[in-house]
């Protein structure tokens, strides 16, 4: 069983390699056929990802997402899942020009860790550790697609409305509605994160709230979006000003995944 | 709105920078980590227990009163704005999000649109308002932050928290709580490869006064729920029996965890101190022993002995050796796991999962639940349709003049249309 989890994996790498060279090559070439082609393989290599995940909670016979390897696939998996909704509710193909290569990033990431199934420690046993992770991964997912689509938004500004990227990114004012849009996704999904964390924290250690620095930079990146919410509510700081903050927002989601774990100490050193 | 803003920027800002200063140690250890001269900054802005420290107390009360007088001061408008919006007369003034003419079919539109019964007004005009919950979005999410914060700060200021450890069969008090604690049962499960499983404690609170007790079991992310009090699986180690003779004749038989001492019954002055069990005890010169894993292939135990509070000596004795002071002769045996409960009771934790709760639906209000209003009037030669909705503008133009067209109407109305009304 995880010796076809490894190999569909390794297809999936590859396959995400694929797609962001076809990215590229549709917005190079500027041919409209390899977006659809870019989209099709998107949705094959996500069914294979999904097929790998699944493979992964059988054979290792609990949910796979408990350590980071397990983590970083299926956060490169809620990209690619969060993205191609985007793509396809928005029809925006660009999107996954810009998309693909974030996505192969963490795919790479994962492929750097240790892949190796391990006995969990009896605290990790625990359904809402389950909730706790697949908030976390689509709520990252969420943020990660708003991340692109506001560095679109920031890149639009500098083309010309009749060029191939004014036809095939929609208007500025669209752009930063789908992009508040996903960020709502994301911060829903933080929010039940935090939620579900706290509630098995409480389960496990007799305290829902601990200010670990995991927890506190989770806290922060709450809040970052929360100011990001109102900033779009103040007069003419929608757009630009807002874009900036959805960037700053997932600098803050990466450090308070990865970051935490390397440059401060805490109880969350496993994921 | 500025003020919400620097406040929730200098709310991140404090959580940031007190992430970067490990908590809870002393001036001494800061400062062989950092120097002193920040370790004297840190001990005076008190970023050695920064989430307790009067700023970062003050700054979320602050929040707090803010989130407060905002709803309170808003509630009005609100309620008005509800109000007016559900209210064809008075809303029909409003902008227009999009709007179209012509000969087509309102009712497909308003299915189209989600609002499959529309309310007939005077002179056949059709009107539906959807969504009206979303307006209390806001409103609910920064009720439901409120109550959470509230919760969390009630418990902070009145929780108890205990930890009681024991080897099964003992009876401990739980603090000055007047109840008991006896350990009943304490069980290591493990998997096919040697990796723990759980534990497992089966414990009994007695309450000798009223002379009731209630019995239950405690594993990891499993707590037991007795007298009120919450009871955790926290931690475990090794402990073991100890026997003292006198003369060769058994004077006395206890078990002790480490940290743990016992008087001798007929010398109290003479104690025996357990300092540390070592399962598979290996000796390192010049190092302090350490155990080489957690089975029980060598036993050693730590001990010390004082009289009258001064240090006699310590030393590690093995499985079997005896320690002899006078006539008196010590020896451990039988080394066996003990178990460590966190017991706590918070009394507000239902409050901060129910101000949790309020404020995911308001998000979800907020978020999804977009209001809209969709009007069809008669004109001479077909309809005027025209809707609006409050926030998503220029997703919900699309949405409509895409279903206004399917419903045969022709889209009008000014393109430069700035698409919202909030
Ligand atoms: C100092 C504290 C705060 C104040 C004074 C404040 C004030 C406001 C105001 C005046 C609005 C506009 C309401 C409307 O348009 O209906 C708003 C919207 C909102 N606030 Fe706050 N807020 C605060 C903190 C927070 C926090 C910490 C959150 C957490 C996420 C939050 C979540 C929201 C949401 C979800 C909205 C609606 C935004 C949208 O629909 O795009 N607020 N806030």
């Amino acid at each position: 069983m995880l010796q076809t989890e490894n190999t569909l994996f390794t297809i999936a790498v590859i396959g995400y390699f694929a797609l962001t060279i076809m990215n590229f090559a549709f917005v190079i070439l500027k041919k409209d056929a390899l977006a659809k082609i870019a989209l099709y393989l998107q949705a094959g290599i996500f069914l294979l990802h999904t097929a790998a995940l699944i493979l992964r909670g059988i054979g290792a016979g609990r949910w796979p997402m408990t350590n980071q390897y397990e983590f970083a696939t299926s956060f490169a998996w809620a990209l690619c899942l969060v993205s191609l909704v985007f793509i396809r509710k928005y029809r925006f193909p660009v999107l996954g020009a810009f998309s693909s290569p974030l996505i192969l990033l963490m795919i790479g990431y994962a492929a750097m860790q240790n892949r190796e199934v391990r006995d969990l420690m009896p605290s990790l046993r625990s359904s809402w550790l389950a909730f706790h992770v697949s908030t976390a991964i689509i709520g990252y997912g969420a943020f990660g697609v708003a991340f692109v689509l506001s560095l679109i938004f920031l890149f639009r500004g500098r083309m010309k409305e009749d060029s191939f990227w004014g036809r095939h990114i929609p208007q500025p004012e669209k752009l930063d509605m789908i992009s508040y849009r996903s960020v709502c996704l994301g911060i829903l999904f933080l929010t039940l994160t935090i939620l579900t964390g706290a509630i098995w924290a409480e389960q496990a250690w007799g305290s829902y709230w601990s200010w670990d620095p995991k927890e506190t930079w989770s806290l922060v990146t709450w809040i970052i979006y929360a100011i990001y919410l109102h900033q779009r509510l103040r007069k003419g700081w929608k757009g630009k000003a807002a874009a900036w903050f959805a960037v700053i927002g997932f600098v803050c989601v990466i450090f308070t995944y990865v970051g935490v774990n390397t440059f401060l100490p805490g109880i969350h050193s496993y994921a | 709105m500025p003020f919400a803003i620097a406040l929730l920027v200098l709310l991140a800002a404090a959580c940031a920078l007190s992430s970067t200063v490990s908590q809870g140690q002393n001036y001494e250890s800061y400062a062989a980590q950092y120097g002193e001269r920040t370790a004297g900054l840190i001990m005076a802005l008190r970023l050695d227990d920064a989430f307790h420290s009067w700023w970062f107390i003050g700054l979320s009360a602050f929040l707090c009163l803010n989130l407060l007088c905002c709803n309170l001061i808003r509630l009005p408008a609100l309620l008005k704005q509800v109000r007016i919006f559900a209210d064809p007369g008075k809303a029909k003034e409003i902008r227009a999000t999009a709007e179209a003419r012509g000969n087509g079919d309102p009712h497909r539109l308003f299915t189209a649109l989600r609002m499959p019964r529309p309310r007939e007004r005077e002179g056949g005009a059709l009107f539906a308002a959807g969504n009206r919950a979303g307006f209390w979005g806001a409103w609910t999410c920064h009720l439901g932050i409120l109550l959470l914060i509230l919760g969390f700060a009630l418990g902070q200021m009145t929780a108890e928290q205990y930890t009681v450890y024991a080897m099964p069969g003992k009876t401990v008090p739980l603090d000055n709580t007047g109840l008991t604690v006896r350990i009943d049962d304490f069980r290591i499960d493990q998997t096919e490869n040697g990796a723990v499983r759980q534990y497992t404690t089966t414990l009994t609170v007695s309450d000798p006064e009223n002379r009731t007790d209630e019995s239950g079991t405690a594993c990891v992310n499993a707590p037991a729920k007795l007298y009120g009090y919450k009871f955790y699986q926290n931690s475990t180690g090794w402990g073991a029996g100890i026997t003292v003779l006198k003369n060769g004749e058994e004077l006395q038989a206890d078990t002790l965890c480490p940290g743990e001492y016992i008087p001798v019954r007929d010398k109290p002055e003479l104690v025996i101190y357990l300092q540390e069990v070592y399962p598979d005890y290996v000796q390192r010169t010049g190092m302090s022993p350490v155990s080489a894993s957690d089975e029980l292939n060598n036993p050693g135990y730590l001990y010390r002995v004082y009289y009258l509070g001064e240090l006699l000596g310590m030393n590690v004795l093995m499985q079997g050796e005896e320690l002899t002071i006078d006539e008196y002769t010590v020896l451990f045996d039988n080394p066996r796991h003990y178990t460590l409960l966190a017991v706590k009771r918070d009394r507000f934790t239902w409050l901060v999962l129910l101000g949790g709760l309020i404020m995911l639906t308001g998000l979800i209000l907020a978020f999804w639940m977009h209001p809209r209003t969709v009007f069809a009037v008669r004109e001479d030669n077909g309809w005027h349709v025209y809707g609006r909705c409050r926030k998503s503008g220029i997703l919900f133009r699309e949405e409509f003049l895409k279903a206004a067209a399917e419903a045969g109407f022709v889209p009008c109305g000014s393109d430069k249309e700035e698409g919202e009304d909030a």
